[in-house]
């Protein structure tokens, strides 16, 4: 690794030149969909499914 | 490609997350099976819709998903961005990364809003109670990170003085803690067994993030690609 160079900053260069930002929001939103789904969709099939996941992680739920 | 970290994010996240899931089958599951019989009145209202055996299979799946989305998110896309930015190196920069995550997606969110048994009343709306857990959880984002740049900026200078900078922000937690509004709860569980409950919840979670960190040390350094490497990459 090029130690002199290597910053945060430069890391936002590498991502930003090699994704494009169809590629990027497919990202953030598949991530964003997974946690929705997982911590406050309150249906109350999917409710009462994670009910036991969600008290488990301590996941303020209802 | 930045695919190579991603990778690596996902596959400690799935290992973190198989681990997990095991926790939520044999520990988690039973532990509130047996809380659920503190209540009375099944607080949803004409009982749950779905049979226990769903939501016992149901909520292993999410305690893998839970994982799964750590890895990618926190040390996938994270590790990725922040690396350079990390103390320390091999596993302290994954430990860090994991305690920050642990800090900012549970610790200080549960210092207002502690995991709660089920049946419980909560006097807060939900509205507000969410509202409470997102600003707990850049409060932690932001005391991680102050924490992390005053190790940097201290840490040629004596081990007290760097410990002590480095341990200051999480003061600030307290503070915001005794500021936050009343939350009155009310519930049919004692209270030693809410607290056993709740630790229970604690090292779960802390469980799940160790065990990210330590398979994400064990996979190594991810190849970093080059700005010219990556427009190679995608010209083709």
């Amino acid at each position: 690794m090029q130690a002199e160079k290597d910053t945060v900053r430069h890391r936002v260069d590498i991502a930003t030149s090699g994704l494009s930002g169809t590629q990027m929001m497919l990202g953030v939103a598949l991530v964003a969909a997974l946690g929705f789904t997982l911590l406050f969709v309150q249906d109350p099939m999917v409710h009462d499914s994670m009910h036991n996941f969600r008290h488990g992680a301590g996941v303020t739920c209802h | 490609m930045t695919t190579d970290y991603l990778e690596r994010g996902a596959l400690s996240g799935l290992v973190g997350g198989l681990g997990y899931g095991l926790f939520q089958a044999t520990v988690g599951n039973s532990f509130i099976a047996g809380l659920e019989r503190f209540e009375s009145g099944h607080s949803h209202g004409g009982g749950p819709v779905v049979d226990g055996f769903t939501t016992a299979a149901v909520s292993v799946g999410g305690g893998v998903l839970w994982g799964l989305l750590f890895g990618i998110a926190i040390f996938g896309v994270g590790y990725y961005f922040l690396e350079p930015a990390l103390p320390g190196r091999d596993a302290t920069r994954r430990l860090v990364l994991a305690a920050a995550g642990f800090l900012t997606v549970s610790g200080a969110p549960w210092l207002v809003l502690p995991p709660q048994p089920p049946g419980v009343e909560q006097a807060l709306a939900t509205e507000t109670r969410l509202a409470l857990y997102a600003g707990m959880m850049v409060v932690g984002a932001v005391v991680a990170a102050t924490c992390v740049l005053a190790y940097r900026r201290t840490a040629t200078r004596h081990t007290a003085v760097t410990a002590l900078a480095t341990g200051l922000p999480l003061a600030m937690l307290a503070v915001l803690v005794a500021l936050a509004p009343e939350r009155t709860v009310t519930g049919p569980v004692p209270a030693t067994l809410t607290a056993a409950f709740r630790w229970t919840v604690v090292f779960g979670q802390v469980g799940l993030w160790a065990t990210m960190a330590v398979v994400h040390t064990w996979l190594g350094e991810p190849e970093l690609p080059t700005v010219e490497a990556e427009f190679q990459a995608t010209a083709d």
